[in-house]
Formats: C-alpha cells, sequence, structure tokens
C-alpha cells in the first residue's frame, strides 16, 4: 500500500510488518503481566488497546513520523519508561499553531477541522495544518491496516 | 544531453513548411519530426531524435522550470522559423506572439535562428557544440544580455537576424546558459538590442499582458509572467542588472543556469514592489531556490535548496503583500493536502468543498479509532487468558495473510526483510529462537503445513540473515 505522491511521501509497510509487530506486543503482554494478573476485562483490553497502538506506532515508521513519536512518548510515560528518539537534523519552523494569532487570515473552515484533527491525530498539536495533514493521511494508512491485521487476527482466534 | 536536445531543436527548425499557425498539437510535432530526415539525410543526429525525444526528455534536460507548456515551444519554433524564411519583417507580429509565448517560457532557442538557413546552423553546432560545452565559464553579463534579448520583439529581430555571424564562442555560452541557443549570430544580436532595451520591453508589455491572459491559470504559487504589474520600463533594467549579478554568484550548472535566466526574464518588476518574493530581504546575496513551486506538480529535483526557501510571485490581479502571498502559498498546500486525503478516505470523491470533505476525513479516523477498540476488546474476550501464543498465532496469522496476500505475487518472506524498521533487541531474538524450536516440532496438526512451515520458517531465516532485522 505505498502511495506514488512525490511530493508526500505517504509510504506505509506491508500487512506482515503491522502483523509481526503487533504479535510481539501481544506476547510482550503475556510475559510482562502474570503476576498482576488481571482479571478485570476492561484492562486487558486497554492493555490490547495499548499494544495495538505502539506496534501500530513502530511498524508504520518508529520515530520518523511524527505522530507516532508522539504516540510512543504518550505510551512511554504511563510505562514511566523513556523513548529513544535518534537525532535527526530537522529544520526548526516557527509554525507552531498556538502562536499563531492572525486567525483571522486563515480560513476559519478549514482551521476548526484541524482542531479537530489535531485531537484525534497524535502529536497533532504542535503542528501546522497542512503538516497536519500529511500526519493525518499517513495515520489512516497506518490505521486501517492495523484494523485489518487485527481482524485477520480475531477471526484466526475465533475460528479455532 | 545537450546534443539530443539539439537534435530536437534543429528538427523543430527544420519543419518550417509543415507550421505555419501558432499553435500545434504536440503529436504533430512528433509526426513531422519525421520529415527531416528526408531532407538532410546526411544528418544522423535527428535520424530517431524528434520522433523519439519527446517534451518530456526535452524538459529533463533543460530543467523542469522552463518547461511550462511543451506545444507553445515547438509552436513557437515553427513560427519563428517561419518568420525566418519570410525575411523576418513580414511575420513579425506573429513572431512578437511566439516571443512573448517564449517569454513565458523562458526559452529563446527558437528565437535565434541563424539567418543562413537550415543547413548551415545545423553541422556548424554539432562541431561546435563538443568543444565548446566545457570551456566557457558563466558570463555575468550573459544571462542580462540574454534575458534582454528574449524580451524582444520580433521588430528587433529583423535586425538581430541580419547581423553578421559571431564567433561561435557564444553558441557555447547559450548552450551553457541555456541549453539551448544554437544560433551564432547571438552575442552580436545582444549587443544590439540592448540600445533597443526601453522600445522593446514597452512594446513587450501589452502583448506580454495578453498572453498571460490567455495562459492557463497555474495553480500554484509562482507564475512567471507576472511582469505586468511593472512600473516603469528603464528602472527595471538597473534593478534587473543587480539581482542579476546577485542570483548568478551560484553554480553555473545548467539548470541552475536556466532556472535563474528564467526567472530573471521574468522579474521584470523584480524589486518593485520589495516584498513581492517571500523572505527576499533575508536572501538578498544568497541566491535564493527560484523554483517556483506550484508552477508544475513536483518540485525541481535537480536544485539544491540552499535555504529551503521557496520563492514565490504574485499572481497576476492579486495583492503582492507578503502576507496574502504566504496566505496563499499555504492555501494551497493545504488543498493539495485534501485532494491528496480525499483519495484516501473512501466515498470521499464525490463530496466537494472543503468543510464537508473535512468532516468526512475526521470521522473516518474516528471510525478507525473505534474499530481499533472494538478489535481489541474482542481480541481480549476471545483469548481470556492473556496466553498469546506467538507461534501459534504465527502460525495462523500467516496462513491468513498469505491467503490475504494471495493476490500479490510477492512472498512472505521478502515482504518483510524489506519492510523491516530495526527494533530494539530484546524480545524478537526470544521470539525467533522459539519459531525455531517450533520450525523443529512438525506442524502435523495444521492443513498443508508443509508450505506454511516452508514460510515461517522462510521467515526466521530470513530474519536471523538480514542483519538490519534487529527485532
Amino acid at each position: 500500500m505505498a502511495s506514488a505522491d512525490k511530493l508526500i511521501n505517504t509510504d506505509v509497510p506491508e500487512k506482515d510488518v503491522f502483523a509481526l509487530h503487533f504479535l510481539q506486543s501481544l506476547s510482550n503482554l503475556r510475559t510482562q503481566s502474570p503476576l498482576n494478573s488481571p482479571n478485570k476485562s476492561i484492562d486487558r483490553v486497554r492493555k490490547i488497546k495499548k499494544a495495538a497502538y505502539v506496534s501500530m506506532a513502530r511498524a508504520a515508521g518508529g520515530t520518523s513520523r511524527l505522530w507516532s513519536r508522539a504516540l510512543l512518548r504518550r505510551a512511554a510515560k504511563d510505562d514511566n519508561k523513556s523513548v529513544r528518539f535518534s537525532r535527526r537534523k530537522r529544520k526548526v519552523t516557527w509554525k507552531i499553531s498556538s502562536k499563531r494569532k492572525r486567525s483571522n487570515q486563515r480560513a476559519p473552515v478549514v482551521e476548526e477541522a484541524a482542531e479537530r484533527l489535531r485531537n484525534l491525530v497524535p502529536g497533532g498539536g504542535g503542528m501546522e495544518t497542512s503538516k497536519l495533514m500529511e500526519e493525518t493521511a499517513h495515520y489512516i494508512k497506518c490505521l486501517s491496516m492495523q484494523v485489518k491485521v487485527m481482524q485477520c487476527l480475531v477471526d484466526g482466534l475465533s475460528q479455532k | 544531453m545537450d546534443l539530443s536536445e539539439k537534435d530536437e531543436f534543429s528538427a523543430e527548425k527544420r519543419n518550417p513548411d509543415n507550421y505555419d499557425s501558432v499553435n500545434n498539437p504536440s503529436g504533430d510535432w512528433r509526426v513531422s519530426g519525421s520529415n527531416p530526415i528526408d531532407s538532410y539525410p546526411s544528418e544522423n543526429l535527428i535520424s530517431a531524435g524528434p520522433a523519439s525525444c519527446s517534451p518530456s526528455q526535452m524538459m529533463d534536460s533543460f530543467g523542469q522550470t522552463l518547461w511550462y507548456d511543451p506545444t507553445s515551444v515547438q509552436a513557437m519554433g515553427y513560427g519563428g522559423f517561419s518568420v525566418q524564411n519570410n525575411g523576418g519583417n513580414a511575420s513579425s507580429s506573429s513572431f512578437r506572439g511566439n516571443i512573448d509565448r517564449s517569454l513565458e517560457m523562458g526559452w529563446n532557442l527558437p528565437n535565434l535562428l541563424p539567418p543562413k538557413g537550415n543547413g548551415l546552423f545545423l553541422p556548424n553546432a554539432s562541431s561546435f557544440l563538443p568543444p565548446s560545452m566545457a570551456q566557457f565559464p558563466a558570463d555575468s553579463g550573459f544571462i542580462e544580455r540574454a534575458a534582454r534579448f528574449s524580451l524582444f520583439s520580433g521588430g528587433n529581430f529583423s535586425d538581430m537576424v541580419n547581423q553578421p555571424l559571431g564567433n561561435p564562442e557564444s553558441i557555447g555560452l547559450f548552450l551553457q546558459r541555456g541549453g539551448t541557443m544554437q544560433g551564432q549570430c547571438q552575442s552580436n544580436e545582444l549587443n544590439v538590442c540592448e540600445p533597443h532595451n526601453d522600445v522593446s520591453t514597452v512594446v513587450k508589455d501589452p502583448t506580454v499582458r495578453s498572453s498571460e491572459q490567455a495562459k492557463p491559470n497555474v495553480p500554484g504559487s509562482g507564475n512567471v509572467s507576472e511582469d505586468t504589474q511593472s512600473s516603469g520600463g528603464n528602472g527595471r533594467k538597473g534593478r534587473e542588472t543587480s539581482s542579476n549579478t546577485k542570483k548568478r554568484k551560484r553554480n553555473g550548472q545548467n539548470s541552475e543556469a536556466a532556472q535563474s535566466h528564467r526567472s530573471q526574464q521574468s522579474e521584470e518588476e523584480p524589486d518593485n514592489n520589495g516584498d513581492k518574493k517571500l523572505n527576499s530581504e533575508q536572501s538578498p546575496n544568497s541566491p535564493g531556490n527560484k523554483t517556483n513551486s506550484g508552477k508544475q506538480q513536483g518540485k525541481q529535483s535537480s536544485d539544491p535548496p540552499k535555504d529551503g526557501y521557496i520563492h514565490v510571485r504574485a499572481r497576476r490581479g492579486q495583492a503582492t503583500n507578503s502576507h496574502s502571498l504566504a496566505e496563499r502559498v499555504r492555501r494551497e498546500k493545504i488543498s493539495e493536502r485534501m485532494k491528496f486525503l480525499q483519495d484516501l478516505v473512501p466515498g470521499c470523491n464525490k463530496v466537494t468543498g472543503k468543510a464537508v470533505m473535512l468532516d468526512e476525513i475526521i470521522n473516518y479516523v474516528q471510525s478507525l479509532q473505534r474499530q481499533v477498540e472494538f478489535l481489541s476488546m474482542k481480541l481480549a474476550t476471545v483469548n481470556p487468558q492473556m496466553d498469546f501464543n506467538l507461534e501459534g498465532l504465527l502460525a495462523k496469522d500467516a496462513l491468513q495473510l498469505r491467503a490475504g496476500s494471495s493476490s500479490t505475487t510477492t512472498p512472505f518472506p521478502p515482504n518483510m526483510a524489506m519492510a523491516y524498521p530495526p527494533l530494539p533487541h530484546g524480545f524478537m531474538q526470544q521470539t525467533l529462537s522459539s519459531i525455531g524450536r517450533t520450525i523443529s516440532s512438525p506442524f502435523s496438526s495444521m492443513n498443508g503445513g508443509f508450505k506454511r512451515q516452508v514460510c515461517i520458517s522462510d521467515l526466521a531465516v530470513c530474519k536471523v540473515n538480514n542483519p538490519r532485522l534487529t527485532l
């Protein structure tokens, strides 16, 4: 599912990558919590969900994408772990959305939608609108891939 | 590369009879391109050239910004050539129209046809080309002259045409500059035309304006033919000179030079409105990247973005405030990305309008996230012990993945081998070892187990062998 767009690179790895990452994280779950033995289903669900997101972020690009980075950081913060980010030469652009005071000049329709998107997409708070939309595109691709993987897994497990 | 360019243009010049009108579809160009072969059998260079050389090749060789519309360039070439045959004055009006087109393109080649006819030019050029290419450094005055020259209307062209042939070095200069100038009388023509600056630019302006209006509106942030906002003719020249010299401090590569050439042409009123360019104050000395980002679909890959800024021109009839320019660039970026998103989100093709589409996108993202949550709940219920047996799961999943990807011809292991990002060492090693262990144990319980065994073992093997897969 690779995009052929020259300007915006939204290449996403194949389904197998996602599958493997997800299974890894799931097996990790098992090794993680034999002590606590959480019987509450909510905890399990939450754990699985988190494992799903983390594995998706890892599979999709590790730390090369803004949203995946934010996701991993958020997950690591919950676990009180620290995430290692590779140093990359990035041009610092002073285009943080919070600093924009001249909101009247931006298209208000777009901006309010962008606000909602920022709440949805991880790491969206610090992005400019155009960058946000790039990240959204990649995020959508990865999400759909992850959904497919999970669907396969559920089907496989339920068939047994 | 330059030889091929020369071939194409020589092919153009050899078809004066076929093209009297300015507007030529590109298909005709190619069709007529085979004609020269009959008339000039000695010329091997274009034997297959015109038929095979596509406008895209021409584009690549000259830098993409120059090629706004290849068909009109070809038309220009033919029109110019017809001027040549008629002695220049008779069809100078049509030539002027052609010149204006060329102004927009930044393309001078067809204008500089040698007065002595077809046959003379090509063999000379072919001999001149190879030695001259390497020799001549960037001439500081050259671009300026070439820029001015391209502006000149047909009235001046007749003068230029009649000038005696200059030294062959001018060809090399032209070739190095734009890669296209093959006329031999260019230096003389330029010198002749310099005193005609005022007249020609004044004459040019209304025609440029009209041709600009004829040009389709590019959905881009920059437009070459933004010259119509000029206030005065003469004052520009001085500024153009200074801006030209500044711009030419860059490397003298062909693409760069061609690009700067064209940008100089376009900047007839370069700094009248000082804030017309984005970041102009930041790059008076640094050779800014002159890509007009919206000019075509993609940016120039050949230009190294030295300072990373994108220079924009105000479009015709629009405010030239730097804020509004930046705003326009931003809006165009956003709309471009929205189009991209539109392809991603299913069912968004019929929807028009930014607001509705954005709502659709948001809904889609929300639905995907909800799906993830729902599936994780399902997983939790299906497997209440949370004992996710990796080997078993992998085996099963491999079955599904293989079934799912059976449509694609790529096999299972190479997919995973190629696309893996590096992961922390920790647990995958144990997974690999566990997979290795399970491989040895028979998969007798599975149907068609052998195939699956193979694929899983391949997966494990490829992961072990590939140093990058530090899973």
